[in-house]
């Protein structure tokens, strides 16, 4: 269903960030403008999960074409279930963190471009959560990997710089497979559109005479180290803790947050729709088994989840530093969401969808609290901290809640999505992988209850770097945003009902992607699929035969008032328009996509582009010379 | 920095010139190559150059603005002209249909000399970009320069 | 056409691979320069083979076009306008637009990178003195 709002959902930070830019000496209105975003942001994105939660299946996933281009050739914009869900925990993190940044960084780091780089941030996001197109997700990326290199240096010091440069070359260098990658998809079948190449390689599967090309499988795993790298799977974790650790706390806060997250959510995006060929769909024409893309995948997600989850939660274990234990803790968590793509069932998905959104929100909050943990101390080593509980009652009340969320103890967040990715994982027998996650689930409380009782309950030894009301008041808009986090836990905890419905509904349209391709394709997009599905299981030789002999193009995939417009045509333009502009002329063949074409072009006859020297008279169409 | 007569008395003709070729290579950018990127890169050229031969304060002399001003402008002209059409679509136009972002109109201006001028909704964008990619090349040389201009006084004491 | 494109994709990647090993920050900067420009390159040299993949094949076929041989194995077939004219003059000089557009952006964005480095290099030069990575780690672990 079109729904031309959602880009808005880009356009807010955007132009946000450039009113802030214009207010940059104004530290009061940029922030305004700033918490404006964010909550516009938030609540458009609420209010469009909303509409599609109960709407019927053909309307659940909003699209818009940007341009008025038709899809494969355009740039979509879709927001689904997943996306909208991704995006109203972004914007809720991210204004979290951003409140509680008004507390926690100088005023001089805050005028070098602090504002337009966070708005900056959040467009990257929004777009990489929104964006159709594979090509356009690379452009995504680099706009959110722009703004975090600047605000991961924000503030210079040595320490931030010399771990920006790993930061920076990994993740260029990541990119420059990502644009690789892309470009091999786009020689190995013409297209980049997500739901296009979903449905060819979905009619290929399920034609018996065709086959993937070559080096799809390489192509997969070279898309799973690109994300992998950004996601922080194992074994590609190693820049993430070191990363965090230097940077001011609201900003590491986020990017524990969101960053990593949008790699998780770029394998849950592509992999089911993508790179999911059934290994007994992959024969070839003389019936030999040639191995299908899940099958290799499916093996690393799992082994990746495994060793993400437990190597990375006994290094937080061993640390004893709360920045790093956090840090190290993220990568931990993102084993569980990995694990949930790697079983690949629509309960699955759905569990991971939900894992994603209450780790966002939950993760963020223990960040702010470590931050005003810190202000309290003058520092995060566990071995000075204590006695936080007596001084600063709230913060501990606040902290526990969000640890408690982390660790999935019932009824806390937290529980629910841990809950349904490990009884998937029983059910679909990688049980292996669910021993892992409880054994995981037991050592996060064991490294949480170290924070809580080393941090709060320990005797207060230190000599008090700051009277706790005078931080308290200095950090009041900490605390606001810390505050905000937590109820937003709480709500997905104790509203989970409500939440999981709409994770669920993210789950279905990724197992069965036809809603989502026929939503971005147009009707009828997703038909050949079925007839050859419907044909191999019905009657394997003969029907198939029959569907492959018929001719493709035929006027039941386009529709009757293509086929009007076809008839209209004379008999040579029927095949094709020539567009001629000189000095280039450009024949364009009316298949299923030039159809699409030839309509835009009637639709927008006169002076519009596109093809304003295409008109439709009373006899036919007529090509007219500029 | 560097100070050479023959570069500066030549930059006196190829400055402006530059300036006017990359004007004509963003207008002319629509249907054949050329739009504000590659404008906005020659006329970067342009303004290096002019830094290389006349020095920094001369470059400041010619655009007191802060670059960042110059990218913030050609952002948001960029943004407006994509924004255009939603606010055109649903409120302005005739059919009062919803039209997404980016769509472009490629409607005849008569501007009342001579013949109606064929105006894409484009060319607003191309100079959303050519701005964009001004603002951000003389930022980054004027940038790079005061940063470097201090070491190698430092060298030159040494 | 191809191998050339692959040989110079490979001595591209080689290079910018060595640079970026090596032990001062300038040079892997500049390794990172050349790196965009080798994934530039490879994105030529794959996207639309001299030879129809079978999937394009298919793809083409499923739209109602059918395709034929190009004269000369060095045209690239542009999967956008499918090659049932490929022997008629205009069609026959062009080329896939498609990769050129995706260069152009890749090269904006590389710009963009580009420029970040080599101020972060200026500003830690100036802070640390030094751009050679052991020096910096010194230098940072007593800071």
């Amino acid at each position: 269903m079109t729904d031309h709002r959602i880009i808005l959902l880009c356009v807010i930070p955007l132009v946000a960030s450039l009113v802030s830019i214009a207010l940059i000496n104004r530290r009061a209105w940029s922030r305004l403008v700033g918490v404006l975003s964010f909550t516009m942001m938030l609540g458009l994105a609420f209010s469009l999960v909303l509409k599609i939660t109960d709407a019927p299946e053909e309307q659940s996933v909003l699209v818009s074409q940007m341009g008025g281009w038709t899809a494969p050739f355009g740039i979509s914009i879709i927001f689904d279930s997943l996306s909208g869900l991704l995006i109203c925990a972004a914007a809720a993190v991210g204004l979290g963190a951003y409140i509680h940044s008004f507390s926690i960084l100088d005023p001089r780091t805050e005028r070098r471009y602090y504002h337009p780089l966070m708005q900056m941030l959040m467009f990257g996001v929004n777009l990489s959560f929104m964006t159709g197109d594979l090509f356009n997700l690379f452009v995504a990326f680099e706009i959110m990997l722009m703004a975090s290199y600047a605000l991961l240096v924000i503030g210079t010091s040595l320490k931030q710089l010399r771990q920006a440069y790993k930061y920076i070359l990994l993740n260029v260098l990541a990119s420059t497979i990502f644009l690789m990658g892309a470009g091999m998809v786009y020689g190995m079948f013409g297209t980049l559109n997500i739901a296009d190449l979903a449905r060819i390689i979905a009619e290929i599967e399920a034609d018996p005479t065709r086959q993937l090309p070559a080096g799809f499988n390489a192509l997969a795993v070279m898309f799973l180290l690109v994300f992998g790298l950004k996601g922080a799977f194992f074994p590609l974790w190693f820049w993430l803790p070191d990363t965090y650790y230097t940077i001011p706390i609201s900003i590491a806060g986020l990017f524990g947050g969101l960053l990593t997250k949008v790699g998780v959510y770029t394998v849950a995006r592509l992999f089911p729709l993508i790179f999911s060929s059934n290994g007994d769909m992959m024969t070839n024409s003389a019936g030999q088994w040639v191995g299908g893309t899940s099958s290799v995948i499916m093996i690393i997600l799992a082994v990746a989840a495994a060793f993400t989850m437990f190597l990375a939660v006994l290094g937080a274990v061993s640390q004893h530093n709360v920045r790093k234990i956090l840090a190290v803790h993220v990568i931990s968590q993102v084993g569980y969401m990995v694990f949930g793509i790697a079983v690949m069932s629509g309960h699955a998905l759905a569990g991971c969808a939900f894992y994603m959104v209450q780790h966002m929100v939950v993760k963020c909050a223990l960040f702010l609290c470590c931050g005003v943990m810190e202000k309290h101390a003058g520092t995060d080593d566990l071995d000075s901290l204590g006695g936080l509980l007596k001084r600063d009652w709230p913060l501990a009340v606040l902290f526990f809640i969000a640890a408690m969320s982390l660790v999935g103890l019932p009824p806390l967040s937290g529980f629910f999505g841990k809950m349904v990715i490990i009884r998937e994982g029983f059910a679909e027998d990688l049980w292996i992988l669910g021993v892992i996650g409880l054994v995981t689930g037991a050592l996060t409380l064991l490294s949480m209850l170290k924070i809580w009782s080393y941090g709060y309950w320990n005797p207060d030894k230190a000599p008090t770097v700051s009277q706790p009301q005078a931080v308290k008041s200095s950090c009041r808009s900490a605390y606001a945003g810390i505050v905000m986090l937590v109820g937003f836990a709480l709500f997905l905890g104790f509203g989970a009902e409500a939440v999981y419905k709409v994770a669920n509904r993210a789950g279905e349209q990724l197992e069965n992607p036809k809603t989502y391709i026929t939503a971005v394709l147009g009707e009828g997009a997703y038909e050949q699929v079925d007839v050859l599905i419907a044909a191999r299981t019905v009657e394997p030789e003969e029907q198939v035969a029959e569907s492959i002999a018929a001719p493709q193009v035929s006027t039941e995939e386009t529709g009757p008032e293509d086929e009007q417009a076809a008839s209209e045509l004379p008999q040579d333009l029927a095949k094709r328009l020539i567009v001629e502009n000189p000095p280039y002329t450009v024949s364009i063949p009316l298949g299923k996509h030039g159809s699409i074409i030839a309509e835009q072009a009637v639709s927008t006859q006169g002076a519009l582009w596109p093809m304003p020297w295409i008109t439709q008279t009373d006899t036919g169409w007529e090509v007219i010379e500029e | 920095m560097m100070s050479s007569p023959i570069l500066r008395t030549a930059n006196g003709i190829i400055f402006p010139l530059t300036l006017l070729f990359a004007f004509y290579m963003a207008l002319k950018g629509h249907n054949f190559p050329g739009g504000g990127f590659i404008g906005g890169l020659i006329a970067a050229v342009a303004l290096m150059l002019f830094r290389m031969s006349h020095g920094r304060d001369a470059m400041t002399r010619l655009m007191p603005i802060h670059p960042r001003v110059i990218v913030a402008a050609g952002l948001a002209i960029a943004t407006l002209t994509g924004l255009f059409p939603m606010i055109y679509g649903p409120f302005f136009s005739v059919e009062q249909e919803a039209m997404p972002m980016l769509r472009s109109f490629a409607p005849y201006v008569n501007l009342g000399v001579g013949e109606p001028v064929h105006m894409p909704s484009a060319l607003f964008f191309d100079l959303g970009v050519l701005l964009v990619v001004i603002g951000v090349s003389v930022g980054m040389i004027v940038r790079l320069g005061e940063e470097i201009a201090p070491d190698e006084e430092e060298v030159a004491q040494a | 056409m191809t191998m050339v494109l692959a040989i110079c994709v490979a001595v591209t990647f080689a290079v910018s691979i060595y640079l970026m090993l090596g032990r001062e920050l300038k040079g892997v900067a500049m390794g990172v320069f050349l790196l965009g420009h080798a994934a530039n390159l490879s994105i030529i040299a794959m996207s639309g083979s001299p030879v129809q993949t079978d999937a394009q094949q298919q793809t083409a076929e499923h739209a109602g076009v059918h395709l034929t041989s190009v004269d000369s194995p060095e045209m690239k077939d542009p999967p956008i306008l499918t090659n049932q004219y490929a022997n008629e003059q205009p069609l026959a000089q062009m080329v896939d637009p498609l990769p050129q557009a995706l260069i152009l952006t890749a090269i904006v964005i590389g710009f963009g990178v580009m420029a970040f480095l080599l101020t972060l290099l200026v500003v830690t030069n100036r802070k640390a003195r030094t751009i050679e990575v052991s020096d910096l780690a010194e230098e940072a672990r007593e800071a």
